[in-house]
């Protein structure tokens, strides 16, 4: 059964009890304390050992259907994607990174070798291999909860149920209900993203999508991502290509050098 | 517990997924304020947003040596094809160059895997390369490659000078060799472009060519190092020229596809990697007009060597640290994206 996130960013209150439910449960290490002046937001990214980030956009620009002095302050609980497409698991050159039976991607400590492939392929950014770990790490979507019928911390903590867990078809449904109510409610900027692959190609949906109010890039989502082996074929064709060059200027310089 | 986890194993067990995720041990974190302020309120009033200009992807972890492994792997690549031909096609006469391109083979294949292993999270783990074979990575793809090319490379080189059974054994490896040593001089480059950093992503199509031109000419340049009879330095200055073309007609393919949004083709003109960029332009070209000329003299060729070498190195350093820059920059992959929604 699919099963994934639908995170709801309307109902975000900024709480971080995600994150905090995250480190707790997969017992991350901290990555230090620092003070960045993002707003509220002092965790920065998303990373090897942080697999839930809120990020916070203050921004002086009108909410829909509110009366909030035409400022807006958006909260969104990012994650990784867990994409139909994953970038990272197509990278992984040794089998680490897999599909689990929940339709999640999962890496296998004890296989990874640390060859950092999957970092770059990763178009979320989300993927990191720790400088002193050496292996690669991400959001497991809670695979050690799955198994036991449990839903993932982050989503047992959220207060708000901004973090929906359930299975994609159910989620689906719900998010949609969810966008034209609050179309009705006068917030017209509400809109899926990466719901499906229709929306959005170039990883055919993901199973963790989110209701967003505002253009991808203010959360710091790209706004076509795309899973880079869908792309290699040019790249190949090239390559072939210019190994025959390759042979040409090799059969050139051995014949050529008769006189 | 000093490991940031606070767990006190007396009370407590370390089971969860990353519980063993390894951490320097007791780190007294800094409350560090960052110094510069934020001039105006991130977003939406500019019509292009950033999150507080952070990266939106990650930047490649990796160090010097995988640069040096695609110039490595690149030169000993095109040094085994050049070397299979000549002794398919070249006969006695460039039987010494078939030697000479047999060790540089052999010699580019051991260095690459010294290098590849040595830039890896867990090195002990290196032969987990060869657990699958994934076709939608061209690490995986390469790790074969380079496996296959490495061992034939290796064996050729030790049966070079060999006679009887021995020697057949050594030519059927210096074919192999040759024909693994075409995909290895080129596979880097689509193991670049297959990724989510925009120039490289965008340098898909031309990027192949710059990379097996700049292969050609590091082997040739290589091959110009040593001393070489008149036939055989008539073949690695054809070899030479050529690859020299085919790189800088690769270059120029590569400025075209990554200036098509200016942001993506930005690194290739500002800052470091647009140095190197530059003078590996320089470089190669130099490279190339030396090889041009006729009977050179000794001299001659080991400066069109050196020249030809340091050109190639820079391709590669250029290219690499192009890649950081683009990453770390999120109107690169914002623009990119969308000029291709538009
Ligand atoms: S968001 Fe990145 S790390 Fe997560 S599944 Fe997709 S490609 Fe992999």
């Amino acid at each position: 059964m699919p099963k994934g996130f639908f995170t709801d960013t309307t109902v975000c209150i900024g709480c971080k009890a995600c994150e905090v439910a995250c480190k707790q449960w997969n017992q991350l290490p901290d990555d230090g304390m620092q003070f960045t002046g993002m707003s509220y937001d002092n965790t920065g990214h998303l990373g090897g050992s942080t697999w839930r980030h809120v990020s916070f956009i203050e921004r002086p620009v009108p909410m829909g259907g509110a009366d909030t002095a035409g400022m807006a302050w958006l909260m969104m609980s990012d994650v990784c994607k867990h994409c139909q497409r994953a970038g990272c698991l197509e990278n992984c050159p040794t089998g680490a990174i897999i599909r689990t039976e929940f339709d999640t991607v999962y890496v296998q400590p004890d296989i990874c070798n640390g060859c950092g492939y999957c970092v770059v392929g990763c178009p979320f950014g989300v993927i990191d291999r720790l400088h002193d770990d050496g292996r690669a790490w991400k959001c497991t979507l809670c695979y050690d909860r799955l198994k036991e019928n449990m839903e993932p911390a982050c989503a047992k903590a959220c207060p708000t149920d901004s973090i929906l867990f359930g299975e994609i078809e159910d989620l689906h449904v719900k998010a949609r209900e969810r966008v034209e109510l609050l179309h009705e409610r006068g917030v017209k900027e509400a809109y899926l993203y990466g719901a499906d692959a229709s929306s959005q190609p170039g990883t055919e949906g993901l199973n963790a999508f989110f209701l967003l109010t505002d253009k991808p890039e203010v959360y710091n989502l790209p706004p076509d991502p795309i899973a880079p082996a869908k792309k290699a074929r040019e790249a190949w064709t090239s390559a072939g290509l210019a190994s025959l060059g390759l042979l040409i200027a090799a059969a050139g310089a051995v014949l050529g050098s008769r006189r | 517990m000093s490991d940031g986890r606070f767990i006190d194993e007396e009370h407590g067990i370390l089971a969860g997924e990353a519980s063993h995720q390894r951490v320097r041990q007791s780190q007294d974190f800094p409350l560090t304020p960052r110094d510069e302020t934020y001039p105006h309120t991130p977003t939406v009033v500019e019509s292009d947003p950033t999150y507080y200009d952070k990266p939106v992807i990650k930047q490649a972890v990796w160090i010097w040596s995988v640069p040096a492994y695609l110039y490595v792997g690149g030169a000993g690549g095109a040094a085994m094809t050049l070397g299979a031909m000549a002794q398919v096609a070249g006969g006695w006469h460039l039987r010494p160059l078939v030697h000479r391109c047999r060790w540089i083979g052999a010699t580019g294949g051991a260095l690459s895997s010294i290098l590849l292993v040595y830039d890896l999270g867990r090195p002990e783990r290196f032969v987990y390369m060869l657990r699958v074979f994934r076709p939608t990575s061209p690490m995986s793809i390469g790790s074969w490659v380079l496996t296959f090319f490495g061992a034939s490379a290796g064996a050729a080189a030790v049966f070079s000078r060999s006679g009887g059974f021995l020697g057949a054994v050594g030519d059927m490896a210096g074919l192999a060799g040759g024909f693994f040593g075409m995909p290895l001089a080129g596979y880097t480059s689509v193991l670049l472009s297959n990724s989510a950093i925009p120039v490289w992503q965008e340098a898909r199509r031309s990027m192949p060519f710059l990379f097996i031109g700049s292969a050609i000419s590091a082997a040739a340049a290589i091959l110009n190092l040593f001393p070489l009879r008149k036939r055989e330095a008539r073949a690695v200055s054809t070899f030479a020229v050529l690859g020299g073309l085919l790189e800088i007609a690769g270059a120029a393919g590569v400025e075209r596809e990554t200036g098509a949004v200016p942001q993506v083709g930005r690194p290739l003109n500002h800052g470091v990697p647009g140095t190197i960029w530059k003078a590996a332009k320089i470089l190669s070209t130099g490279g190339l007009i030396l090889s041009m000329v006729p009977k050179k003299s000794r001299t001659m060729r080991r400066i069109t060597g050196v020249l030809g070498t340091l050109g190639s190195l820079c391709v590669r350093f250029a290219v690499f640290h192009a890649g950081k820059q683009s990453a770390a920059d999120p109107r690169a992959t914002f623009r990119q994206q969308r000029a291709r929604l538009s």
